[in-house]
């Protein structure tokens, strides 16, 4: 990959990738892997990019069906599918961010499914009904009611842990 | 009062050791860990294979005489090495660009139409090796006659009374076609047990990540 396409396609966009990666992750190798393995991706599908939609967008959709669809290295060096994640303590020091309630809400996501991960994640970096509907690719009628069930659903899991 | 997620969220991210990008080394060499990349190599990996061992093959069989042999198994593995090469080219065309669920329909078809085509073939792979070995062994060279027929001979002249069909003791013929039944009965049944072994985790992830985009979508 030239430095100059990471400098200036991929590195603006740096927090989407950052951000989706940490949500399918449990350790900070895991994390690292799944970034270089997004980026690589970008760089190998930019020529499919038909501006149809914003770059921002299309970022969001390779990040996003990248982490669906990668394999994870499991601490016995078994290789499996993404899958549910590790409990809170399980999670390596190294990875947690600074922000404890962050790192909460981290791990109360990273119990949901992966596609209600994703719908939340979109949610909390203000993309619209239809922008999520249209990444995802779902009717943007049931997102709304989704996103609800999984705001229930975290508060639940959060109950408590953050004043 | 309890903070919203949405507040928990942004003023997570304001904080400098939230976004910090991982140091990316020499990513242009690094050997891809995704999953449609690791079956694209698996894929070129296993008909490099097939056409190389075909073809030692093919001369190995002229040399021992049993280029009868050689020549079924090497037509044969030829036609799978051409359907999974076109069940590759499919594969390259999958776009991760797309949204999410066209993808994952994508991928998820290509992985059923691969293992529905290869199971198919392997009903028919594993009878015809075997029909191959059975014939390149009966026409091989034995003196000036083909060792089959050589063979027949040596059974008649024990037991007279062997009854043959074009030719072929009719127990000999019984034996070979169970045999063939038996392989085609379970030469789909071993490739399927043999991907479930190594995919069967991709398979149900794939089914519950469609699944759930599914209800989104009704």
């Amino acid at each position: 990959m030239s430095s100059d396409f990471y400098n200036t396609s991929i590195l603006p966009f740096k927090g989407i990738i950052i951000k989706l990666c940490r949500a399918y992750t449990n350790s900070q190798e895991d994390f690292e892997d799944y970034y270089q393995e997004v980026c690589l991706q970008i760089w190998r599908s930019k020529e499919n990019f038909r501006e149809e939609s914003e770059w921002s967008t299309w970022v969001y959709r390779i990040s996003l069906n990248v982490c669906l669809t990668l394999l994870k290295k499991k601490k016995n060096n078994n290789q499996h599918f993404v899958s549910d994640a590790l409990p809170a303590e399980e999670t390596e020091d190294n990875f947690a961010f600074s922000d404890e309630s962050l790192n909460l809400l981290y791990d109360a996501i990273r119990k949901l499914s992966e596609i209600d991960r994703a719908v939340i994640m979109l949610y909390l970096e203000q993309k619209s009904h239809q922008e999520i509907a249209d990444i995802i690719g779902t009717n943007s009628n049931n997102i709304g009611v989704r996103v609800q069930r999984i705001k229930m659903r975290l508060k639940k899991i959060l109950d408590g842990k953050i004043n | 009062m309890e903070k919203s997620i949405e507040n928990i969220w942004k003023e997570g991210f304001l904080k400098s050791d939230a976004l910090v990008a991982p140091k990316i080394n020499s990513l242009y060499t690094r050997k891809s860990i995704h999953v449609i990349d690791k079956f694209k190599r698996m894929f070129r990996i296993n008909l490099i294979a097939i056409v190389a061992f075909s073809f030692i093959f093919l001369i190995i069989s002229y040399f021992v005489g049993i280029p009868l042999m050689g020549a079924i198994f090497f037509v044969t593995l030829m036609v799978l090495v051409v359907i999974n090469k076109r069940l590759l080219n499919g594969l390259e065309k999958i776009d991760k660009g797309v949204n999410s669920y066209e993808y994952l329909k994508a991928f998820n078809n290509w992985i059923k139409k691969q293992v529905a085509v290869n199971k198919r073939i392997s009903t028919f792979l594993y009878p015809v090796i075997f029909m191959s070995l059975i014939i390149g062994f009966w026409f091989k060279d034995a003196e000036g006659i083909p060792l089959g027929e050589r063979l027949v001979g040596k059974i008649l002249l024990t037991f007279p009374d062997t009854p043959l069909i074009l030719g072929i003791p009719l127990a000999g013929v019984v034996i070979v076609v169970l045999i063939l039944g038996i392989l085609a009965y379970f030469g789909s049944r071993i490739y399927q047990w043999d991907v479930n072994l190594i995919y069967g985790r991709v398979f149900k992830k794939l089914d519950e990540l469609l699944a759930d985009l599914e209800s989104l979508r009704s």
